[in-house]
């Protein structure tokens, strides 16, 4: 295009190219949370449409299911969504539970709400942070990601991993708690609130931080509805929808507790959900360490199907053959599918099992709640400008690991 | 046929049979430890105990706990019945699976497994255990007693081949009634009374007969193991082909149970097969799987000059074809050791495309090798061929001692063999060493020794083929792992060589060769 | 789950719903192809149904049946009515299923996800092609005679049209740095290369070397 010397205030018509401008962005992309490939069709700034298009980090997660037994799936399920494995962990155990038709005891099920809310909060924190981040605000994200750290410093107490922990199993969890747990937690719980409130009196009151995310990436009750769209995403649009009140699982129905809920569905509200979100996971998480008995077992007695205790496998043969037949041959439920679903950090996360009786399940399939949010994004971002992608995205907290699986 | 009901569904029954072999029979299993199709019913595990629906069952008194008493209240319940040892009758009404069954299938298999060690990580049997099988099917709860173990001897010594561990063994007998009726030798009994029951040998004796490894087979749990299997391989690993044993004319139906990581062959195990060899194999049959992995030509051999060079397969055919394309006195020697498919190809390619027109038998000769043939399974001849190679030849053949005649009285001027058996040794085929002699064979032997040029070939576990015993019937065995590096059969060895002769054959895979072969009877059994 | 669903279901359609379970609570019904986007349509606007919101289209692949291989499966939920059905059908290798995606935005994704894995087809969607795998994989990774481990072949480089993407830097184009002429170096060469980039990649076997080539602009490296 030859450069443009003419004086404006000739009557020629400036030439200006008409075509839309194509444009890459991603997979490889400091903003692209995970990897996602954004081909984006530009005039001037604006976005006049887009193609997302995931499956960059698609790793073949069903398949590999396919492959070994229901314990097994456990380290897989972890990487879904990484940034809250426990939740994954939770989600796939009650799935096969269903199945099987398994009661886990008390204590059990108060473990599971516990560490999946310390998990959430982890989630969120993480997401807010690093939309933040790459707004410019780059000290939220670092006492946020330094929140982050005290909750896996809890984790890594709890189940030897800070990340991904493969701490759930079919019946229970891995181990029972620890005796700092309670402790422990509660000394964190400050510090985070912490955390978070000193992150929202430096954004919340900003006038770059304000107009980057009020307005922007809209998206509208019924669309969202329609497109699948679950989690904050979904609340912040203004629809009361969280597993944990609608379909109460675990003891969610004795906790007592909020969802909060946006009204614009735009960016700054999804912001607010997840960070009202960290408080009220930190009020379950309060009652929940209140209400846990501190003693009794956590794992279902059932031995076709659950891992008897080591001590007994050593001394018993009928501990051995259990624990051989379990993790030989796999866990046998029985014939038949279910659905199970979970409220996950990014919205309802479904495990729907297919098991043809053998120790190998014939079909996992995971509903990822972040696919689904992500398709809501061509919509959110047609007819906002580039820079406005950063944060829209950043506010889809899509995790590759979940979306691609 | 006269019909029972077994859960609801019609058993058809030959008179006078129980209900577990009428149910066997439909393929339907009632779980048993001690019955076995193959011997005499015991009925002392008492794990196939049912109800059966009579106009005047008998009762047992019993206590049971009534829950809303909170307290056990005399009762009574139906009298159960063993299964194998019940005849069935038309009409009679069986359940294996009402409540009392399942309770009594859980209680017996508490017991079964009250004394019994903690073994599983070092017990052959995992993967293959009734006593796990069950468990898991019928119990699935820990015991109740909480006391130790009564410990008996273990890793006792019964012989050349079976190690007996008295903790592991539910005295179901198998093995006691197996040595009794299959061989005829009372050599095993059981000792003491109670909780301290053992198997033990005949004073002065050891499980030294013919079929010991038969032992090991019917044991249902890991008491007794073979010593040849014994911590070799997890059977989960294994796959199985079926096959057919090479030992002898008999032909008894086998499983050639390999590790497919590996591509080797671990173990056999006999095949059910009513007319042949019913569930039973004989020891040497057993190991004869050792032979497929030891000892193995597995490269080409060209004589030249003095001495025997070693090259590769491609190469020792195209010798092979150099070796016999002047010849017009070809003499074929078929093998009674290789599949009737190897035979037939051998044979239409030498007599049909190159003239051949003295065909010779190799085998094995019994005597030289120490072998003897019984009344139960084994068979004077130790060639499961022979009838096959026979068939295929159209009449009675010669052994390799008429060849060498020939060949020393100038009749013969080339020599394919195939194998390693010949009846005599390689002094007595000395005549031979000075024709062009061509000699596929998977092992040597005396034909290899003479040969001028050896090409390797695959063993019955690494080609699919049949072998015809020596009552008539064709018995087809499948491939179980791959030969090594590049080696085919004999049959595809031949049809190469054919090729490098100027001969193209017709014949790419098996069922090409088996539609062209002449019609053998039709292989019976399982 | 709500069995009242698979009541009106029955109502409405009589035997067009030719099966229906609730195991473990899950309500299911199964249709046939032909039936499927009317059933689907009226699960979203029926009074009594109002399924809404659209959670989940999947598939399962059973090879041995081969008359209908693919069983394709709707989980759906109503937002007011808070109860959830699945719908599912059978679709044969090639055949085609009719589209859901004006019925439910959300569909779009999920039917291109089955395309991709199981190769079912949807009639009525505007953009099927591949989602999760890259354009150019051959085969449908979910169905059960994939092996898991298959290689594919490499694909030559990819022109996308309307976008202007230089191709691969030549030999003597772009940065200087990771462009080592190995078979040179190996057999002795010592490269003449700019100071800072070949201490880092070993290029320069004689630091001295360096000095001559201060200040100078960096030289392409290969030969």
């Amino acid at each position: 295009m030859e450069p443009n010397y003419e004086d404006l205030s000739d009557d020629r018509e400036l030439e200006l190219p008409a075509e839309p401008m194509r444009i890459n962005m991603g997979p490889s992309h400091p903003a692209m949370h995970g990897t996602i490939r954004m081909v984006l069709e530009l005039d001037g700034e604006t976005v006049v449409d887009l193609d997302v298009q995931p499956g960059y980090l698609h790793r073949g997660f069903e398949k590999s299911c396919e492959r070994g037994t229901y314990n097994q799936c456990f380290p897989y399920v972890d990487r879904l969504n990484y940034v809250s494995p426990m939740l994954n962990n939770v989600g796939f155990a009650l799935a096969v539970e269903k199945l099987c038709d398994l009661k886990v005891p008390e204590r059990g099920q108060w473990y599971r709400m516990a560490l999946g809310e310390l998990a959430r909060i982890c989630d969120h924190l993480t997401c807010n942070s690093a939309s933040a981040m790459e707004l410019g605000a780059f000290t939220p994200f670092l006492w946020c990601i330094k929140a982050r750290d005290y909750l896996w410093d809890i984790l890594e107490q709890e189940t030897g991993a800070r990340l991904t922990h493969s701490f759930g199993r079919v019946g229970g969890m891995a181990k029972p708690p620890t005796d700092m747990f309670k402790e422990s937690t509660l000394a964190v719980l400050p510090a985070i609130e912490e955390a978070l409130a000193e992150s929202e009196l430096l954004l919340l009151k900003n006038r770059i931080f304000l107009d980057r995310t009020q307005g922007i990436g809209k998206l509208s009750a019924e669309r969202a509805i329609a497109l699948g769209v679950t989690g904050p995403l979904l609340r912040s649009t203004g629809v009361d929808y969280d597993v944990r009140k609608t379909n109460p699982y675990l003891f969610y129905k004795d906790v007592d507790f909020d969802v909060p809920v946006g009204h614009d569905g735009d960016n700054f509200d999804r912001f607010m959900c997840r960070f009202e979100e960290v408080r009220q996971s930190i009020k379950i998480l309060r009652q929940v360490l209140d209400k846990m008995p501190t003693s009794g077992p956590v794992d279902c007695p059932d031995l076709r199907y659950v891992l008897p205790q080591k001590e007994a496998v050593y001394d018993t043969i009928e501990a051995t053959i259990a624990h051989f037949k379990i993790v030989m041959e796999g866990l046998k439920p029985p014939k038949g599918e279910v659905y199970s679903f979970t409220e996950g950090g990014n919205g309802e996360l479904g495990f729907y099992i297919v098991s043809d009786g053998s120790g190998t399940p014939y079909r996992v399939r995971v509903r990822p709640p972040c696919f689904f949010n992500l398709q809501a994004a061509r919509e959110m971002l047609v007819g906002d400008m580039v820079a406005d992608i950063v944060p829209t995205f950043g506010s889809v907290n899509m995790i590759g690991g979940e979306c691609d699986r | 046929m006269p019909n029972f009901k077994l859960d609801g569904q019609e058993i058809p029954f030959e008179p006078g049979e129980t209900i577990i072999r009428a149910a066997w029979k439909q393929g339907i299993e009632i779980p048993h430890y001690c019955w076995h199709p193959g011997l005499s019913t015991a009925a002392n595990c008492r794990m196939c105990l049912v109800e059966i629906k009579a106009q005047r069952p008998m009762m047992l008194p019993i206590l049971a706990w009534d829950e809303k008493k909170k307290d056990y209240v005399e009762t009574t319940k139906p009298k159960l019945q063993p299964a194998c040892q019940i005849e069935a009758a038309e009409g009679m009404e069986v359940s294996s699976k009402s409540k009392e069954v399942v309770q009594a299938q859980a209680a017996v298999q508490e017991f079964l497994l009250l004394n019994h060690p903690v073994d599983c990580p070092i017990c052959d049997q995992a993967g293959e255990c009734k006593l796990q099988d069950y468990w898991l099917a019928h119990q699935t709860k820990p015991k109740r007693k909480e006391t130790e173990p009564v410990h008996k001897p273990k890793a006792v010594r019964f012989g050349e081949t079976i190690v007996y561990d008295g903790e592991r063994c539910i005295m179901c007998t198998r093995c006691i009634r197996f040595c009794d009726e299959v061989v005829g030798d009372h050599v095993l009994d059981m000792r003491e009374r109670g909780n301290k029951n053992e198997i033990c040998l005949s004073p002065g004796r050891e499980l030294d007969h013919d079929y010991t490894l038969m032992t090991e087979h019917v044991c249902p749990v890991g008491a007794l193991t073979s010593k040849d299997f014994r911590f070799k391989a997890r059977v989960w690993f294994l796959k199985s082909a079926p096959s057919v044993c090479g030992g002898c004319a008999t032909g008894c139906n086998s499983y050639v149970d390999y590790d497919p990581r590996y591509q080797r062959v671990e173990r056999l195990r006999p095949r059910d097969n009513a007319d042949v060899n019913k569930f039973w194999m004989c020891d040497a049959g057993m190991l004869s799987y050792h032979r497929f992995h030891q000892d193995r030509l597995v490269t080409g051999r060209v004589r030249s000059g003095g001495g025997v060079a070693e090259v590769s397969r491609a190469e020792a055919i195209a010798a092979a074809a150099s070796a016999l394309k002047a010849s017009k006195k070809l003499a074929v020697v078929l093998s009674a050791q290789h599949s009737t498919e190897d035979n037939f190809v051998l044979l239409k390619v030498a007599r049909d495309l190159l003239g051949a027109s003295k065909i010779y038998l190799g085998a094995l000769d019994p005597a030289k090798t120490g072998w003897q043939g019984d009344e139960i399974l084994r068979h004077a001849d130790n060639n499961p061929n022979r009838a096959g190679a026979v068939a295929v030849a159209g009449g009675p053949l010669e052994g390799t001692a008429a060849l060498a005649k020939a060949a020393a009285a100038g009749e013969v001027d080339a020599v394919l063999s195939l194998g390693f058996a010949a009846e005599v040794d390689a002094e007595a085929l000395a005549p031979l060493s000075r024709l062009p002699h061509v000699n596929l064979a998977t092992h040597g032997g005396p034909l290899a020794q003479v040969a001028s040029v050896v090409v390797p070939v695959a063993t019955i576990a690494e080609a699919s083929g049949t072998f015809v015993n020596a009552k008539g019937i064709a018995q087809p065995f499948q491939k179980a792992v791959q030969a090594p590096a590049g080696i085919t059969a004999a049959w595809q060895a031949m049809t190469e060589l054919a090729a490098k002769l100027g001969h193209e054959v017709a014949m790419k895979k098996l069922p090409d060769v088996r539609a062209a072969m002449p019609a053998l009877p039709a292989p019976a059994g399982a | 789950m709500s069995k009242k669903v698979i009541d009106r279901l029955k109502a409405m359609f009589g035997d067009r719903i030719l099966e229906s379970s609730s195991l473990r609570g899950d309500d299911e019904v199964r249709v046939a192809p032909k039936d499927w986007r009317d059933v689907a349509a009226f699960l979203r606007d029926d009074g009594q149904t109002l399924m809404d919101h659209f959670l989940d289209l999947t598939a399962v692949d059973y090879p041995e049946r081969e008359e209908a291989r693919f069983d394709v499966v709707l989980f759906l939920r109503s937002m007011k009515l808070n109860h959830r059905i699945r719908l599912r059908t059978r679709v044969a290798e090639d055949q085609p299923l009719a589209s859901l995606i004006d019925v439910w935005a959300g569909t779009n994704w999920a039917e291109r996800e089955i395309f991709d894995m199981f190769g079912v087809k949807f009639e009525g969607h505007p953009d099927l092609r591949r989602i999760l795998m890259y354009d150019e994989f051959e085969g449908y990774p979910l169905r059960k005679d994939y092996p898991i481990a298959r290689v594919q072949p490499l694909v030559p480089y990819r022109q996308v049209e309307g976008i202007e993407k230089l191709a691969p830097f030549g030999d003597d184009e772009g940065m200087p740095f990771a462009r080592v002429d190995w078979a040179s170096r190996v057999a002795g060469a010592d490269l003449p290369v700019s100071t800072g980039i070949g201490a880092s990649t070993g290029q320069r076997k004689n630091l001295s070397q360096g000095a001559e080539y201060a200040g100078k602009v960096p030289v392409a490296t290969d030969e």
